[in-house]
């Protein structure tokens, strides 16, 4: 017998079950990219960092987590019959959701760049 | 009624098989020992090394606990006070956490997963000697009053040429800064033996949570490392060529080597635990004799931590100024990591309260870990509220909490695993009763000395200092931690007598003393496995009873040397189906070799002995050179017969191959450190009104353009050359590609000169001489991987069969032209983002 050479799509299965994690990722780069450059000389903004901004992005994030929360919930269902890839990527969705919801407080409460 | 499997291979075997799968493998004796490249063998070598350097470090930490024993103590001076106290923090974490990880993954993982050694073992020869010969150097600057005295993690203007001329702040730049590569190095042998070589049959769902936790530590430390590398460079240039990076008056920033410190200094943290979180894991279901609770969970915990970790760095700075909101983004991060940690623990609980413990010294060890790591981890939390960061900042709070995380963590966990692990080595256990002696002292010694801390912290005392006045109230807490820190070293060298009392008996056999599940008990030899087993669960010693019989009789994967070499099988990533014959290397002195020159070039250059650093550069060049050279060569037989009528290739090219994916991983590295150049870029010139600065400037736009036009010419003649395989003009292109190469950064130098770009006048300009630096660092790789590339090709070494160099070469290749093109941009980018 030679060996099946069947593409077992190890990066596509990855990228699906990181998806949350990387949500958050890019969430916290972008709300701390942002809030660093509007308070440095170059890109100062009046009256500090633009929350606005970061809300949207936050709304989205949370929208979009809670939503790979939903579509994962299969797994509550058959714990046992769930694959590792599934898993994963439903225990990160809901990692990812609570730490952006934490995210958020700062957003909520803090303004200006003091 | 199921029929059982057919196992893949006859019995009994061929008389003579055995015997020709021990003459390859059979590890040399006496001298020749050194050269020997075989994971076991360079694994005990490194584990030997990195517990020394725990002794070493421990000794510098009782000068500590001795100097602070009673106020004003004249014991070491302030600036000895200063080297020990930076040299045992440093030690602790650069030559004893991280290389005791690796080293331990190196010597366990293959027997874990099954294969017969790494894929690399030469590079993990070179890594594990760069380590020792460098390390011990490093060492050594202690007795010659050489060693670093800026803190273990050197924040700048305190180690800038103004306060610290001397060169003890450059040992640590150049020698931690190269250590850091062979950390590197072991992180890319890492993913690719987990991911490439696994037992056929062990999924990725069923492979040890151990390799999971070592999968997750090898990526982040391809992604954290190269912040600290860059770093150390840029601080290096700043002390050798006046480029004023983290100088306030000309541009620079001190925070800017916080932040890059920071990014790869917090990560770490959990590069250190992540190993013992898995080995807990391993340990944990053998102790209580059932499967892991939540293995799931725990495989995703592992990842979910790795991830998390990276949004943590600034809450080492929460003093240093930073914006509010940032601050907030960090704290929420640092809580938010505590969840999957909480998942881990957890998770231990449940199959501690589910299974049946069976009490010994690894149990011990691992309910010490439980409650002192735990204890460190809530005050993580408590430090991750920024409020109470501020008041205990710098104080013994913090020296409090990270030694309850990271002895707690780690430290605890590995003498956890040395308990369990040790009859691997000759067949025999540690005492169980001078355990009990070893666990209690090392467990009352460690809370005795570190808990009183947290209330010398609470109470005011600073960090580092050197002394203290007697009416302050610290004077009794100060005594206690000084009496635990010497029962808990009690506790240690009892353990190694243990261990070299036991290390000399006469071996054994090893057998499964803890009826564990996982691979690594599993008769092995220097060869490892008599065959390769095919895996059939994530328990496969429990789930599998006879398994070990029929791996000793040969009656699974490759029982033999297929082609005369050493070998393995190389699986599939997910599903580990056998896909090729991984040929391996044979023992060698240039991995030697190589690393003396590499250590010898940083050291000696660190103490402005150029010649003799040259000297050394180029052996390590030459070494690596030969060594390069006997690789990727093919052998006489196509296909091979492993058994179970699975017939494998010999070899692979291109994407199939393990190679290729390393020399990948190698680029997200350099791309790593490139990023983080171009951060440094970014950093200085954010604090800028206007950029370029008055009287700065860049080379006009057309040069950059004809600069990448040549890189691109070079890419597409080594593209060329690929496809000109075994045909006489291959060599020419490849040369051909370097002069495209060479053209181009020297259109880069003519148009930095014409600019008038002066690197020591600002910070900015300081910047972009540090990214052309990088690319020119490149150009000179290239000069030496492009007439390489030519000599294989004229003698013949390269092949449809053994094109691993050409196909490689040409990775890096393009990878710099990217490269190129990223930094002629990113210089010009940023300033019209700013108008």
């Amino acid at each position: 017998m030679n060996v099946n050479r069947a593409n077992e799509h190890f990066f596509r299965r990855m990228l699906r079950a990181i998806l949350p994690l990387l949500v958050w990722l890019l969430h916290f780069i972008f709300c701390y990219g942002l809030a660093a450059a509007q308070c440095t000389p170059a890109g100062m903004r009046p009256g500090g960092p633009d929350r606005t901004a970061m809300g949207i992005a936050t709304v989205v994030a949370l929208a979009v987590l809670a939503w790979l929360v939903w579509r994962g919930r299969g797994v509550l269902a058959q714990p046992s019959r769930t694959g590792l890839w599934q898993w994963t990527a439903f225990l990160f969705a809901a990692l990812s959701l609570v730490a952006v919801s934490w995210n958020s407080v700062g957003i909520l409460l803090v303004d200006g760049c003091a | 009624m199921n029929q059982p499997t057919p196992l893949p291979n006859p019995a009994p075997r061929p008389a003579g098989e055995l015997e020709r799968l021990e003459d390859v493998w059979r590890t040399p004796r006496g001298w020749r020992f050194l050269s020997s490249v075989n994971n076991t063998s360079i694994g005990l070598l490194y584990i030997g090394t990195a517990l020394l350097f725990f002794v070493l470090a421990g000794i510098l930490g009782l000068l500590i606990r001795t100097q602070l024993a009673v106020p004003d103590n004249g014991f070491l001076s302030a600036g000895t006070y200063n080297q020990v106290f930076t040299m045992h923090g440093t030690v602790m974490m650069f030559l004893f956490a991280i290389p005791v990880v690796e080293a331990i993954a190196v010597y366990l993982l293959p027997n874990m997963l099954g294969a017969r050694d790494l894929p690399f073992p030469r590079l993990s020869a070179y890594a594990y000697w760069a380590y020792a010969i460098g390390g011990l150097a490093f060492f050594c600057t202690l007795f010659f009053g050489l060693a670093p005295d800026g803190g273990w993690f050197m924040y700048p203007p305190l180690t800038g040429t103004k306060y610290s001329p001397g060169l003890n702040a450059d040992f640590w730049l150049l020698g931690i800064g190269f250590i850091e590569i062979s950390a590197i190095a072991g992180a890319i042998e890492l993913i690719i033996g987990i991911l490439f070589t696994r037992a056929p049959g062990m999924t990725l769902g069923r492979m040890p949570v151990y390799a999971w936790a070592m999968l997750v530590v090898a990526v982040m430390i391809v992604f954290a490392f190269p912040a600290v590398i860059a770093g150390t460079a840029l601080l290096e240039l700043e002390r050798a060529f006046d480029w004023p990076f983290f100088v306030a008056e000309r541009g620079g920033d001190p925070l800017l080597w916080q932040h890059l410190f920071w990014f790869f200094g917090h990560p770490e943290v959990y590069i250190i635990f992540l190993p013992a979180a898995g080995m807990v894991s391993t340990m944990i279901p053998t102790i209580a004799g059932t499967g892991l609770v939540g293995r799931r969970a725990v495989i995703a915990a592992l990842v979910g931590v790795g991830v998390f970790s990276f949004g943590l760095w600034a809450h080492h700075m929460f003093t240093a100024g930073l914006g509010v909101l940032e601050m907030s983004f960090v704290s929420a991060a640092s809580m938010a990591v505590a969840v999957p940690t909480a998942i881990q623990v957890f998770a231990w609980i449940c199959t501690l309260w589910k299974g049946k413990v069976q009490r010994g010294a690894p149990t011990l060890f691992l309910l010490g870990f439980m409650f002192i790591f735990v204890l460190g981890g809530l005050t993580g939390v408590m430090v991750a509220v920024i409020p109470f960061d501020w008041q205990v900042h710098d104080t013994y709070f913090i020296v409090a909490h990270f030694h309850y995380v990271l002895i707690g963590g780690m430290v605890f966990p590995v003498f956890a695993a040395m308990y369990y692990w040790i009859p691997l080595i000759n067949g025999n256990r540690l005492s169980e009763r001078w355990a009990r002696w070893v666990f209690w002292l090392m467990f009352g010694g460690f809370n005795l000395a570190f808990f009183p801390m947290h209330i010398t912290g609470l109470l005011g005392m600073p960090r580092r200092v050197y002394t203290y006045a007697p009416d302050l109230g610290w004077n009794g807490l100060n005594m206690l931690s000084t009496v635990g820190a010497f029962v808990f070293a009690a506790g240690v060298v009892l353990f190694t007598i243990d261990t070299v009392r036991t290390l000399r008996r006469r071996e054994q056999t090893v057998g499964n003393p803890w009826n564990a599940s996982t691979l690594e008990w599993l008769t092995s030899e220097d060869y490892g496995n008599r065959s390769i087993p095919r895996v059939r669960s994530s328990n496969p010693l429990w789930d599998q009873p006879t398994l070990t019989q029929e791996v000793d009789e040969g009656r699974h994967y490759l029982p033999q040397t297929a082609t005369g070499n050493r070998e393995t099988i190389a699986t599939s990533p997910v599903g580990a189906e056998p896909r090729y014959l991984l040929v391996l290397p044979g023992d060698s002195w240039l991995p030697l070799l190589a690393a003396a020159g590499t250590a010898g070039f940083f050291l000696l250059l660190t103490m402005k002995l150029n010649l003799l650093a040259t000297i050394c550069g180029i052996t390590a060049v030459l070494g690596t050179i030969a060594w390069l050279w006997q690789s990727d060569r093919g052998v006489p037989q196509r296909e091979v017969d492993v058994g179970g009528g699975i017939v494998l290739p010999v070899g692979a090219t291109g994407t199939a191959s393990h190679s290729w994916w390393a020399t990948i991983i190698m680029l997200v590295v350099d791309a790593s450190i490139f990023a983080s150049f171009a951060f440094a870029y970014l950093h200085i010139s954010m604090r800028l009104q206007v950029c370029p600065p008055p009287g700065s400037a860049l080379p006009p736009v057309q040069l950059a353009w004809l600069s990448a036009a040549l890189l691109v010419a070079g890419s597409i003649l080594i593209w060329l050359a690929t496809r000109a395989l075994g045909r006489r003009r291959m060599p020419w292109l490849a040369l051909a590609a370097l002069v495209c190469a060479m053209a181009s950064f020297g259109v880069d130098l003519y148009g930095l000169r014409s600019a008038d770009l002066a690197p020591s006048e600002s910070a900015w300009a300081a910047a972009v001489a540090a990214l052309a630096s990088y690319q020119g660092l490149h150009i000179v790789l290239l000069m030496i991987l492009g007439p390489y590339l030519a000599l294989r090709g004229w003698h013949g070494h390269l092949t449809a069969r053994s094109r691993a160099t050409l196909d490689n070469i040409a990775l890096v290749w393009h990878y710099t032209t990217l490269q190129g093109i990223a930094w002629l941009s990113t210089v010009r980018l940023v300033p019209l983002l700013m108008e």
